[in-house]
């Protein structure tokens, strides 16, 4: 087979990556962009993929990181998007991104990629890796018998990047020959069978090649079927005949034989290519895994694991913030000095949101992050999942929902994209309801800064407990009035891996960069308008409208309602605008402690913030969204307005 | 026998699997279904989930108690 549109040197070139999850995909996809021109994010209505165009080795490729598929059957959302980008015709060179260490099962997908006859370069990632668990790969091997080539790769070092790309260049500019993959006698004689009633208005309507059609239609594929059942019923109905046909001959259940035929290939060239040896030792990281994968190593790591990251969060942020306080007060109280007037209003309110951005919210946003980035990038979360699935069964949520919920912890609009992965509209439904209650560091920073100074370190966990008991309260109570049950988790576990500091780092920077690009100028911004509201009088209605809430169901001052109308903007906003609200540093001197309790409460759980809404809405319609500002203001209100009215 | 019924430590091979076609097809793109030598790792605290090993490839998967009551198995001994 072979494509004749080639592309002169000149042109750009568009590259996708594909691969399954955890393949190192995303690594390889920041290896490259280091050299960027321009990167953007682009998202549909469901799944997003990231674009980016660089210019690398000495030609302008336009990267795209499609998200990780184990098949490209397209069962869920993150598999159709991959598909359909795959198939628009649009894709100049696939590179299939591969796991090294578990090459058999990556292979699978890289026999469906094949036969998608798009010229491709196979990426034979964590190549170290493998070596180390003992599986030699013969790379040039692997090319000769699949006709296309492979490389070996170690993304996480940049090893092996210009080869692989230059690989891709190669494939572009000549003939794509791939060696078609041969099924046993039964199924190619069954799809020589059905190529030959092959009707053209198939063809002219799925526009890929007939052979990947049929193989489609031998997989059940829902989208090619109704293609099908468009151009041809009876066609349809000869394929049909023809899959059970095939599942009777090997007594297998019509959905597996064709799965089960292409694995009995995967295996047969898995052993030509890659030699395993058995290694009496564990390595350090499956050591590892073995002590957490039970459930009491587990519990201690877990255990661990969440003291670190509030013991990181709190002490050293505190410490951190501690560290900057003392310089930018100084200079803050140079300002009346040097400036006056109108001018002297604008500076300062300028001057207290840019400290506030770095002197109250950086110190416990990066620490966070960080600790973000490691449970992510080591594979911990999965195995955070497999210990809670059974707990979070009695709460309706399962295992997988536990990725969203701690990247929760983290930043609110990660998690809600996080639950693309969960496959079954009703848990995915909860999960999104459920996360916006989850503090995460913005309100941790709250939650710290104001009931941890000023009520104590044990009201500040309390807060936490109580906030994950609202949130597990509110799961429940979700699926109550969703019935219909889930099957419940399947899901991969990928082996442990160190995380590479340099890969941490600049994912960390990535997010820091968004708060100090986006955010902080938001702060600053909005302190500026409340220092002129205040000066104007302004701030007055605003308090005025919101007093049937601050006051009478809270019970809070009213001059507090133009700092929580803040907070939808940006949860910060509320602690910063706090004492510029009030008129004074010493919260504790205005509010009484079960005020400053209902003030943290409530501002924990109120609605989401704009940030957050909108991704709601993106990933789950206006609904969802809407319904879970109400949820939020409704839940906000109850427990803090029961607080403020009962202690 | 059901995969449920499996402890720790224990040696099978999947002899078909029941249910929808969603989870079929799941199971099967993460490389699970009849014919597939296993074996199970661990097992989750509170009726959680397994965790299989995929013999062959050593790949991990975690499959939900409920879904695991639908995958038949057939003994294998040990070697």
């Amino acid at each position: 087979m072979s494509r004749s549109a080639t592309k002169s040197p000149g042109d750009e070139l568009v590259i996708a990556l594909a691969g399954q999850p955890n393949c190192g995909k995303s690594t390889l996809f920041n290896a490259v962009a280091g050299f960027k021109v321009n990167t953007g994010n682009f998202s549909g209505t469901t799944v997003a993929y990231t674009e980016t165009r660089v210019f690398f080795e000495g030609r302008t490729v336009k990267l795209i990181d499609l998200p990780g598929t184990y098949s490209i059957s397209a069962h869920d959302l993150a598999e159709k998007v991959a598909r359909d980008y795959l198939l628009s015709g649009s894709v100049d060179v696939i590179i299939n991104v591969l796991d090294s260490s578990t090459l058999a099962r990556s292979l699978e997908l890289t026999i469906q990629l094949m036969e998608m006859d798009v010229p491709m370069v196979i990426a034979l990632n964590m190549f170290d890796e493998a070596q180390k668990k003992g599986i030699a790969i013969d790379a040039a091997k692997l090319a000769s018998l699949t006709g296309v080539e492979a490389c070996p790769l170690v993304a996480v070092q940049g090893s092996g990047v210009h080869e692989l790309f230059r690989a891709a260049f190669k494939v572009s500019r000549e003939a794509y020959r791939y060696r078609k993959p041969v099924y046993d006698k039964d199924v190619e004689e069954c799809i020589a069978r059905i190529a030959s009633r092959y009707p053209q208005s198939l063809g002219e309507l799925a526009r890929v090649n007939e052979r990947f059609v049929i193989i489609r239609l031998l997989e059940m594929d829902p989208e090619f079927e109704a293609l099908a059942q468009e151009a041809d019923p009876a066609f349809l109905q000869f394929v049909r005949e023809n899959r059970r046909f095939l599942a009777e001959v090997h007594a297998w259940p019509e959905t597996g034989v064709f799965a089960s035929h292409r694995h009995a290939m995967v295996m047969d060239l898995f052993e030509d290519v890659a030699v395993v040896k058995s290694r009496a030792k564990l390595s350090f990281g499956e050591a590892v895994d073995s002590f957490i994968i039970n459930p009491a190593g587990g519990l201690i790591a877990f255990a661990a694991l969440i003291f670190l990251m509030f013991s990181t969060s709190f002490w050293l942020g505190d410490l951190l913030s501690g560290l900057l306080e003392g310089p930018l007060d100084l200079v803050g109280r140079q300002l009346p000095g040097l400036l006056s007037g109108n001018v002297l209003i604008l500076a300062a309110g300028l001057w207290d949101g840019v400290t506030a951005g770095l002197g109250i919210v950086l110190p416990f946003l990066v620490p966070l992050l960080t600790l973000m980035s490691l449970l992510e990038d080591t594979g911990l979360l999965p195995r955070i999942a497999f210990m809670m699935d059974g707990l979070l069964h009695r709460f309706g949520l399962h295992g997988k929902s536990v990725v969203p919920l701690i990247l929760g912890y983290g930043c609110n609009v990660p998690a809600i994209m996080a639950a693309r992965n969960l496959e079954y509209e009703r848990d995915r439904i909860i999960t999104l309801l459920v996360v916006p209650f989850i503090s995460c560091s913005a309100r941790t920073v709250i939650i710290m800064a104001l009931a941890g100074k000023y009520l104590g370190a044990g009201y500040a966990t309390l807060i936490y407990l109580g906030n994950i008991a609202v949130a597990l309260a509110m799961s429940f109570l979700l699926s109550r009035f969703n019935v219909e049950t889930s099957p419940g988790i399947i899901m991969d576990v990928p082996p442990l891996r160190r995380p590479y500091a340099g890969i941490v780092l600049r994912k960390v920077w990535a997010m820091t960069y968004e708060f100090l690009a986006f955010a902080w100028p938001v702060i600053a911004i909005s302190s500026i308008v409340l220092a002129v509201m205040a000066h104007a009088g302004v701030d007055a209605y605003v308090n005025a409208a919101l007093s049937p809430v601050t006051a009478f169901v809270l019970d809070l001052p009213e001059n507090l309602g133009i700092t929580l109308f803040l907070g939808i903007f940006r949860k910060e906003l509320t602690l910063i605008m706090l004492e510029s609200a009030l008129g004074t540093a010493n919260v504790a001197s205005v509010l009484s402690p079960v005020q400053l309790l209902v003030l943290v409460v409530f501002t924990v759980l109120y609605i989401p913030c704009i940030a957050t809404i909108s991704t709601l809405w993106k990933e789950g319609g206006w609904k969802v969204a809407a319904a879970s500002v109400a949820l939020n203001t409704t839940v906000a209100l109850v427990v803090a307005g029961t607080i403020a009215h009962v202690l | 026998m059901k995969l449920d019924d499996l402890g720790q430590g224990a040696l099978a091979v999947i002899a078909g699997i029941t249910g929808g076609r969603g989870v079929l097809a799941r199971m099967a793109s993460l490389g699970l279904y009849a014919g597939k030598k296993i074996r199970v790792v661990q097992t989750a605290p509170f009726k959680g989930p397994i965790l299989v090993e995929d013999v062959a490839t050593g790949a991990r998967t975690m499959i939900g108690r409920k879904i695991a009551a639908h995958v038949e198995i057939r003994n294998e001994e040990p070697r």
